[in-house]
Parts: C-alpha cells; sequence; structure tokens
C-alpha cells in the first residue's frame, strides 16, 4: 500500500519537474517569469503546509514571515546606493543603525530567513503554550497579518509605506543581474529542495508525532509527548520557509508593497493550498501553480467573476472535496491500489492453497 | 480636549459595539466562527443604499430591510453551508471565508467596485461646553444601547431565548425534550447575520459603502468579542467600551494606526492570558 502510495506522488512529481524544467526553453520571458514568481508561491504554500496541513494549525496570518524576508532583501537592494529616496524625503540622511546589517547583502540573505524563523517562534511560543486553542490561532494571526500590513504602510520613510520598495535588482553577483532563466532554475531548485525536505520530515518519527497531534492532540500528550513543543518547531521552521520564498518573490517581481505581505496574501495562500490539497505532498504546489495560472489567465477578461468563482470553488472544495483536489485524487488511487493488492493476495493464496492440496493428496 | 477624545470615543465605541453584537451571538453563543461576519455588514450597508439613496425611502425603512435581507441570507448560509460543518471549527471558517470572497465579489459585480454614499438622517452637532457632539454619533450610541438591550430581552426574557440557550447548554437533552435544534439553530445564526445587516444600515452614513468594507469590521468584531468574553453580551458592550474608548484616547498622542496597533496588540495579550476573556467571572 505504501508502495503504491508514493508511486503517485513520486511520478507527478517528476512529471511536474520536467515540466518546469523544460519550461523556458519553451515559452516567451514573460511567461517564465510569471512561472517563476507562481513557484515562488508554491515554495510559500508548501511552508504552510506543514503548519496546516501536517500539523493542523491554520495560520491566517502567513504572510508576515514572507514579508519579513521579501522585505530584508528589498531593504538591503535598495540600500546598496546609500540613503534611498523614500527615506531622504523624510530627511533621513543617515542609514538608521538598525538597518545597518542590511546594507551587506549576504547578510541580508542570512536575516531574511532567520528573522522571520525568530518572529515565528516567539509567537509559537507565545501561543501555544497557553491553552488557546485552534481557532484562536487562526483569529491571532489574522489580527497580526493587518497589523503587520498597517505597520509597513505606517512606517513609509523606513519600508515605502504604501508603494512599497520598487526597482530591485534581479538578484545581482559582481554587479550584474542575473539572466531571467538563471534565476528561475534557482528558484525551482529551492523549491524542489523545500518538497524533499517536506516529504523527509514527515516521514521521520518528528513528522508522525506531528501527524498525530494534527489527529488527536491528547492522545499524543498521553505518550509523553509536548505538543506544544512540536508545535513551536513546525510553526518556526514553517516561517523560516515562508521567509525565504519572501526573499526569493524579491528578484522575481522587482518589487514588494504591503499587499504582498498583509491579509490579502495570506489568505491567497489558505485558498491556493486548500484547492491543491492540505497534508499531501504535490498538493500545495499543484494547487499553488493551477489556481495562479488560471487566474491570470481568466483575471484580465473577467476578474470579478474569477474572483466569484474562487470563492464557490473553495466553499464547494470544504463541503465536498475537504483533501482538495490533489488529496482526493491521492486518496482514490489509495482506495484502488488497495482494492487491486487485495484482489491478488487473494489470487495468491488461492493458488498457493492449491498446490497444497495436491502436495497433501500427493502425500497420502 | 481629554472630553471631546471621551465623547469620540464613545461614538467609537457604539460602532464596534453594533458590528460586533451579531458576531457576539453567532461566534460567541454558537462557536461559529464567521469569516463572513463583515460581508454581512456590507450586504446591510447596501441594502440600506439600495432603501434610502436610491430608493428615496425613510432611514428608519432602511434599518428594518437591512436587517431583513441579512437575516435572510444568514439563513441560506446556515442551510446550505453551515448545518453541514458543525463541530469542525477550522472547516467553518475555511467556508465562510470562500464565501466572504464569493459575496464580496457578487456585490462588486452588481453594484460596481466604486463607493455608494448614504446621507445621514441626522445632520448638525449638539454642543456641551466645549465639546462637540453629531447628532448621528449621538444616535449611533443610542441604537447601539438599544440594540444591546434589545438583544437581552430576546435573550433571556423570550421562549425562543431560552430555547436558544438551552440548546447551547446541552443540545442532545434539548432535542430529547422535544425542542427543534436544527431550526434554533437556523434562526439563531438568522438573529445574528440581522444584527451585522442593521450594524451595516447604521454604518452606512458614516463610512463609504464598498464591496470591501468588510474587512475591517471582521477583525474589529472578534477583537471586541474576544475581548469581552465570548458568549457574553455584556463583556461585548464592555469590550467595545473599552476598545473604543482606549483607541481614540491614545489617538490624542500618537497617529491612529499607531493606536490601533497598540489596542490589537493588548487585545491578543489578553486572549494569551485570559481566553475567558477580562469580564468573564466563570472559567470556562
Amino acid at each position: 500500500m505504501r508502495l503504491y502510495n508514493q508511486r503517485i506522488d513520486n511520478v507527478l512529481a517528476v512529471v511536474t519537474l520536467i515540466f518546469l524544467a523544460v519550461f523556458p526553453l519553451l515559452a516567451s520571458d514573460f511567461r517564465v517569469e510569471l512561472m517563476g514568481k507562481f513557484l515562488v508561491y508554491a515554495l510559500f504554500a508548501l511552508s504552510l503546509n506543514l503548519v496546516w496541513g501536517y500539523t493542523g494549525l491554520l495560520s491566517l496570518g502567513h504572510a508576515v514571515f514572507f514579508g519579513l524576508g521579501g522585505y530584508m532583501l528589498g531593504l538591503a537592494y535598495s540600500l546598496q546606493n546609500g540613503v534611498p529616496p523614500f527615506m531622504s524625503r523624510f530627511g533621513i540622511e543617515e542609514i538608521p543603525l538598525v538597518m545597518r546589517p542590511l546594507e551587506s547583502v549576504p547578510l541580508a540573505l542570512l536575516l531574511g530567513i532567520l528573522v522571520p524563523g525568530v518572529v515565528a517562534g516567539l509567537i509559537g511560543y507565545f501561543i501555544f503554550t497557553s491553552k488557546v486553542s485552534g481557532t484562536y490561532f487562526s483569529i491571532i494571526t489574522l489580527a497580526l497579518a493587518m497589523l503587520f500590513e498597517m505597520f509597513v504602510v505606517n512606517m513609509q520613510a523606513y519600508t515605502g509605506g504604501f508603494n512599497g520598495l520598487m526597482g530591485l535588482p534581479r538578484f545581482p553577483v559582481n554587479g550584474e543581474p542575473l539572466p531571467l532563466t538563471t534565476y528561475y532554475f534557482i528558484v525551482l531548485g529551492v523549491t524542489a529542495l523545500a518538497y524533499l525536505f517536506t516529504k523527509w520530515l514527515m516521514e521521520t518519527h518528528f513528522g508522525k508525532v506531528v501527524k498525530s497531534i494534527r489527529e488527536h492532540e491528547s492522545r499524543i500528550q498521553f505518550f509523553g509527548y509536548n505538543p506544544a513543543r512540536f508545535k513551536i518547531f513546525v510553526f518556526t521552521v514553517s516561517g523560516m520557509l515562508a521567509g525565504l520564498s519572501g526573499m526569493l518573490y524579491v528578484p522575481m517581481n522587482g518589487f514588494i508593497s504591503p499587499q504582498d505581505v498583509g491579509v490579502v496574501m495570506s489568505t491567497s495562500v489558505v485558498v491556493w493550498l486548500a484547492i491543491g490539497g492540505r497534508g499531501t505532498l504535490m498538493g500545495p504546489v499543484l494547487g499553488a501553480l493551477a489556481v495562479n495560472w488560471l487566474s491570470n489567465l481568466l483575471s484580465e477578461q473577467y476578474p470579478t467573476l474569477w474572483q466569484l468563482f474562487l470563492g464557490a470553488v473553495v466553499v464547494l472544495i470544504v463541503l465536498f472535496l475537504p483533501n482538495g483536489l490533489y488529496g482526493t485524487l491521492e486518496h482514490w488511487w489509495k482506495e484502488r491500489s488497495l482494492h487491486r493488492a487485495e484482489k491478488e493476495t487473494k489470487a495468491v493464496l488461492l493458488t498457493e492453497s492449491k498446490v497444497d492440496l495436491k502436495k497433501a493428496r500427493w502425500r497420502a | 480636549m481629554v472630553m471631546q477624545q471621551i465623547a469620540d470615543g464613545l461614538g467609537v465605541a457604539g460602532v464596534l459595539a453594533i458590528a460586533a453584537l451579531g458576531l457576539g451571538i453567532v461566534f460567541g453563543v454558537m462557536k461559529i466562527i464567521n469569516m463572513a461576519h463583515g460581508e454581512l455588514i456590507m450586504i446591510g450597508a447596501y441594502t440600506t443604499y439600495m432603501v434610502c439613496t436610491v430608493g428615496h425611502l425613510s432611514y428608519y425603512a432602511g434599518m428594518v430591510a437591512s436587517f431583513l435581507v441579512a437575516a435572510a441570507v444568514g439563513l441560506l448560509m446556515e442551510r446550505f453551508i453551515l448545518r453541514r460543518l458543525y463541530g469542525r471549527p477550522l472547516e467553518t471558517l475555511l467556508a465562510t471565508f470562500g464565501l466572504s470572497i464569493f459575496l464580496q465579489q457578487f456585490i462588486r459585480l452588481v453594484f460596481g467596485p466604486d463607493g455608494k454614499s448614504v446621507s445621514s438622517p441626522f445632520q448638525g452637532t449638539w454642543m456641551i461646553g466645549d465639546v462637540a457632539i453629531p447628532l448621528f454619533r449621538l444616535f449611533i450610541v443610542i441604537v447601539a444601547i438599544v440594540m444591546i438591550l434589545v438583544t437581552a430581552w430576546v435573550m433571556f426574557r423570550t421562549r425562543f431565548g431560552m430555547q436558544l440557550r438551552a440548546v447551547t447548554q446541552n443540545r442532545s437533552m434539548s432535542e430529547c425534550l422535544g425542542l427543534n435544534t436544527s431550526r434554533i439553530d437556523a434562526l439563531t445564526f438568522a438573529f445574528g447575520a440581522g444584527l451585522a445587516g442593521l450594524a451595516g444600515a447604521v454604518l452606512a452614513p458614516i463610512k463609504t459603502v464598498s464591496p470591501s468594507m468588510g474587512l475591517d469590521y471582521l477583525i474589529d468584531s472578534f477583537m471586541v468579542v474576544v475581548l469581552g468574553g465570548i458568549g457574553s453580551l455584556a463583556g461585548t458592550a464592555l469590550g467595545s467600551g473599552l476598545l473604543g474608548e482606549s483607541n481614540q484616547l491614545m489617538t490624542a498622542f500618537i497617529s491612529e494606526t499607531g493606536a490601533k496597533m497598540i489596542v490589537f496588540l493588548l487585545v491578543i495579550l489578553v486572549i494569551r492570558f485570559r481566553p475567558e476573556g477580562l469580564f468573564r467571572m466563570e472559567r470556562r
């Protein structure tokens, strides 16, 4: 059963990887850039999948970590040529002390993972060590997303405010921005690694404990595990991964704005994951890619209708396909192979018993 | 100066109380996380716009109509979606979230994305010494108080309220005693939705009526309900008072967003250390 179950994941993952790898050879630069952006979204969805899909904690503010990562790198690029215009406009002549570390891009790359991780760890510690239940966690994280968005808009002198940070280069090495395709493959590589990491993590003992927290928290507590510690750890890792995706987003997109780090982004990723299938390996990837491509195709002509459709799909998915599209497919596949395996075993048993009978007769 | 801030804060508190009251019923009593609460408020506001600005009818007719329309939408929501998801809070949250997108876009499709306005039925201000109180603000505070009292009356003095409390306290026992619990669920949700619609009617003259107006009220309302203690009507009233006043008093010293951020962070602290709310004596 295990074998059959893994096969569909592996097959789909390889097919998707091959498709994504040859995509830049066939498509125009415009589309490659789009696909690169959606790949970043897939990585972001993978990070939410760790907390929501496997641990059962619905974070409605995951864009906070995405944004922290993105703004670290965005600010680092903005600071490369001294005080950026959005700062000097407010009479700031020197780069503030807090932002000095961001003058170094490699350090910013490190901070873009560490800062979201630390923030996620603190939030996790703060929430999970109390008796606050799952739904409160969702409300608190939603409020945090709103707060963070307000904060970024409000700190105009330091974050570029409502307009965000613009004109960010594509990951320059020695002053030269990377070619689009090269950067695309970096993003693809990182996303594939994140996929493999999720797969590995969920097969370890740790992953099993985490999944059983989702299924039955008090039962795992009776076994002597402390669910709070596991939740904090998963949330921290997920925050770091979200920060990484935010960082990859900046060079691909060329700008980052408060809309990317607040309620809208946080809820979008929830939608991709719900449609793709939470708690599955390929669900987040396929969900993010498919929803965004469709959205891109349809929203130009029918922006309102598309959103209307998306809302209805979310409701229908929750009611009828709670495992999402991919989750349902996987489930169906599992049932089918289980059924087959059962048949095969029966057949084998039957022939074996006939052989036995013959032997018995012969002996007699 | 401080008196003016307190008076303004009372108006903000009134708005919060009105917006949160419906959620207080739905989330507090029925334990349903309704992410489409803000959209119910928005539907109420659009109903008022249709009745008053387009239909040239009286503002009070708009209030009644928005209660009825939002209650009808709530009834449909409960019948077709929420009823299948009772006891699964995260899934309810997700479904109502999808619904909030749907309703928002539906209204956008019908009325267009630009904001609409509803003219205030009361113009002018009332002066007490140096303190200026716009009459409509006063009206909001009065409506808030009346709404809370009426809700309290419905909950504690009517047959329906008694049944509602019985169902939330012990569902299976109420069922054994012959209560039609699914009908009571539907009516309770519709009542909460209607209150949200009424909130929309009251908010329409002071805010721009737009398809995306709901989100702010959703988070504000959750904060109020959680701060006051879920399932407690008095808590919702006190919570909105505290939230509105502290918000407004702080704007005397710092920016409006700054004040809002500090207040929200404080509420999150309260949720962390007193999940049962500030004004609730007994522990759940």
